[in-house]
């Protein structure tokens, strides 16, 4: 049996661009995936609007603090700088955007006179100028609409603030009454809103939210174990075109110790490669390593349980093209159905139930628990016996075909 | 050390072994000669246990091959008519990995197996992957790792097939040397001339039967001093077997005519080179023409025309 692991292992090392294949497989989608969901962790874009205030106004104010205001502050900040400075730093790109609000602005808003505010933007960047454009445009047009409806009370405020005196309680009271009269008067244009728009927010879960690159993480390492159990199942047709097959039938003893030798250099093999991939996801997701061995375990046990079902497959088909075509039939929908293509905890409830009854989507659920349970050896006992048990009846259906003709040729 | 009585193996209707029988002793080649096709492979593939014989008793070194299968493969040495290696598993690691499939360890497999090499003569290439070797050297190969283990009964299945005439010859060496060494040899092949170079005793196979056997003397013998003269051309059928009916009767005794088509005619005659002129004049009066002529003296291929009516290589 150990010469038979020796064997293989030696002879598949002859192979080593197919295993690095095999590898390469679950971290080059770990890493897109990664790439897509997970935004790679890095800080938001920020840039900064320069602004020369030639009024400084109580209206150049507002508009010149709208700019800081929720989510619009954390993109960009607003900084006062004098004309000349602001030039010079603009066409030194050296800002996303330059606002020139010119002497006189103020009272041009309150007059409905013309006035021109200028905004230059910088060309080197594409979404922060267009941000600070479309959020100028959408203030003018507020203030304007504002302007139409509340000119009276506006003056007023301004007047208050620019002479410094502090409002009266009564004069207070006066403007509100009349903002209100005039939201009241305009409601009736305004409403019904033609949308009514309703948020529901989903009933609190207890269950702790994951990245999904993590949860995606044990659907493609079951998709490299797979595609390699299927590749190494194939070498029970290299062995008896080379006639190494008729051979082991001849020896006295030792077609059991050959097929659990080749079941073990292909969990070998298999775990090398599923290992690979959930020591990067280890690293990279900052999980302890104390769980490494349970999950490397898992994918040992289930990596032999898939090679000799996939061993199965390969030897039922009458010729290895037609055992590479019956292989295939079953490979992808079972990948597509156990969660490779997308982790079972991201899909709906019944599909997700459907996959985790595949083989692979089996083990990937327990695999997933292993990875993010609060401690290790978190699989319990039974699937790990419904793995062996699958593994042996494997086993089993590969020595009788072995044994009924296949090794013969 | 091997004994074979009544094998039959049957496929639906087809026969492929029709109750063969013979034996082979201890420290000789047995060889078991016959056009493709004949049940030679049938009979090796029943006694390594490859195939399970529908009739019949094999025996090697004392063990039944069905009842004591272990003990008796453990004996059993194979040397596949079709390549039986690991094209990428180095020289070396084949012959280790065959030689513990048949229990041999450590410090006796590593001698073994370096003694082998050299045998095989591939000692200086020992670390190389069979697939860069040339058809020969994977051929002794092949060889080396039925013999890794010392089997008491080596088979031989049609060993030399597409080899080159120097790698045959280092086969040939290696079998001899085998044989001197104990080993019975079951050498199976369509080729007269290595049954005649390596063989003791042989048995002529066709059609899954045994036609003939005895050692390579006593088969030579019993083509007594009958030549096979082979001639081809047009030969009316009726006319001809009418003219060589006649010559048999008046001219030449014992005279039988093997094989006749119209394009050629096969005939077994007492010194033919003296009744050929004889032959030529009654063929051309029953209006035969001769084109090309072939006499051959007594051999195991002539034995095997006189027995089948057939070429061996056919």
């Amino acid at each position: 049996m150990l010469a038979t692991v020796r064997k293989d292992l030696s002879r598949w090392r002859q192979d080593i661009v197919g295993i690095l294949l095999w590898m390469s497989i679950p971290l080059l989608i770990g890493g897109l995936i990664t790439s897509m969901m997970d935004g790679g962790g890095g800080a938001k874009p920020h840039g900064v609007l320069l602004l020369a205030d030639q009024d400084e106004s109580f209206i150049s104010g507002l508009i010149a603090g709208a700019y800081g205001q929720g989510e619009l502050g954390e993109l960009i900040s607003v900084e006062k700088v004098s004309f000349e400075e602001g030039s010079r730093r603009i066409d030194a790109g050296n800002a996303s955007g330059f606002l020139v609000i010119p002497a006189g602005f103020g009272n041009a808003f309150l007059e409905s006179e013309p006035v021109t505010l200028t905004l230059r933007t910088n060309p080197a960047q594409t979404i922060l100028p267009g941000i600070i454009r479309d959020v100028t445009e959408i203030l003018l047009d507020s203030g304007f609409y504002l302007h139409e409806l509340f000119a009276p009370e506006i003056s007023t405020i301004r007047n208050l603030v620019e002479d410094g005196s502090r409002p009266d309680d009564l004069l207070v009271a006066a403007i509100s009454v009349a903002i209100n009269a005039k939201i009241e008067a305009a409601s009736s244009q305004l409403m019904p809103l033609a949308l009514d728009l309703e948020i529901v927010e989903p009933p609190p879960s207890d269950a702790p939210s994951y990245p999904f690159a993590l949860l995606f993480l044990p659907g493609i390492i079951l998709m490299a174990l797979m595609i390699s159990a299927n590749g190494l199942a194939s070498d029970f047709w290299i062995e008896r075109a080379q006639g190494t097959l008729r051979r082991v039938i001849i020896a006295p003893g030792q077609m059991a110790g050959f097929l659990v030798g080749k079941c073990l250099a292909a969990g070998i093999v298999m775990t090398a490669v599923g290992g690979v991939t959930l020591v990067v996801g280890f690293l990279y997701r900052g999980i302890t390593f104390t769980r490494l061995p349970s999950a490397l375990g898992w994918i040992a046990v289930s990596g032999i349980a898939l090679f000799s079902w996939f061993g199965v497959l390969q030897m039922a088909a009458g010729t290895q093209r037609a055992a590479t075509v019956v292989t295939s039939m079953f490979l992808f929908p079972l990948l597509m159905a156990g969660g490779s293509f997308f982790p079972l905890a991201a899909l709906p409830d019944w599909i997700a139930a459907i996959g985790r009854k595949t083989p692979n989507g089996f083990v990937a659920d327990r695999l997933t628990t292993e990875i993010i349970a609060d401690a290790a050896w978190a699989i319990d006992g039974q699937s790990w016996l419904i793995v062996a048990a699958i593994a042996m009846t494997g086993l089993g259906a590969c020595f009788l075909r072995l044994r009924s003709g296949f090794a013969r040729g | 050390m091997l004994v074979v009585e009544n094998l039959i193996k049957q496929y639906g209707e087809f026969v492929a072994a029709d109750g063969i029988n013979f034996a082979a002793e201890k420290g000789t080649v047995f060889g078991l000669l016959g056009p493709n096709g004949a049940g030679k492979s049938t009979a090796i593939n029943c006694i390594s246990g490859l195939l399970k014989p529908t009739s019949g008793h094999i025996s090697v070194n004392g063990h039944d091959v069905a009842s004591d299968a272990r003990r008796a493969r453990q004996c059993l040495g194979v040397v596949p008519q079709e390549l039986a290696i690991y094209e990428d598993l180095p020289a070396i690691d084949n012959l280790r990995y065959w030689g513990k499939a048949y229990g041999l360890r450590r410090k006796t497999l590593e001698s073994r197996v370096a003694e082998v090499l050299s045998y095989i003569g591939l000692g200086d290439r020992a670390h190389e992957l069979p697939k860069k070797f040339s058809g020969g050297m994977k051929r002794r190969l092949n060889f080396g790792c039925g013999i890794v283990h010392k089997p008491a009964v080596l088979l031989l299945d049609e060993p030399t097939v597409g080899v080159d005439p120097q790698s045959r010859e280092r086969l040939f060496n290696m079998v001899e040397a085998e044989r001197d060494n104990g080993a019975c040899i079951l050498y199976t092949t369509h080729y007269m001339e290595e049954a005649e170079r390596l063989c003791n005793s042989l048995a002529i196979i066709d059609r899954g039967k045994i036609i003939a056997d005895g050692t390579v003397a006593e088969l030579r013998a019993q083509t007594g001093a009958r030549d096979v003269l082979q001639l081809s051309g047009n030969f009316p059928v009726e006319e001809t077997r009418s003219a060589i009916h006649d010559l048999a009767n008046a001219k030449i005794n014992d005279l039988e005519i093997i094989s006749q088509e119209e394009g050629s005619l096969t005939l077994s005659l007492p010194d033919g080179s003296h009744n050929l002129a004889i032959i030529f004049d009654s063929l051309a009066s029953a209006g035969g023409r001769v084109t090309e002529t072939s006499l051959r003296r007594p051999n195991l291929e002539t034995l095997f025309l006189l027995l089948t009516g057939k070429e061996l290589r056919e």
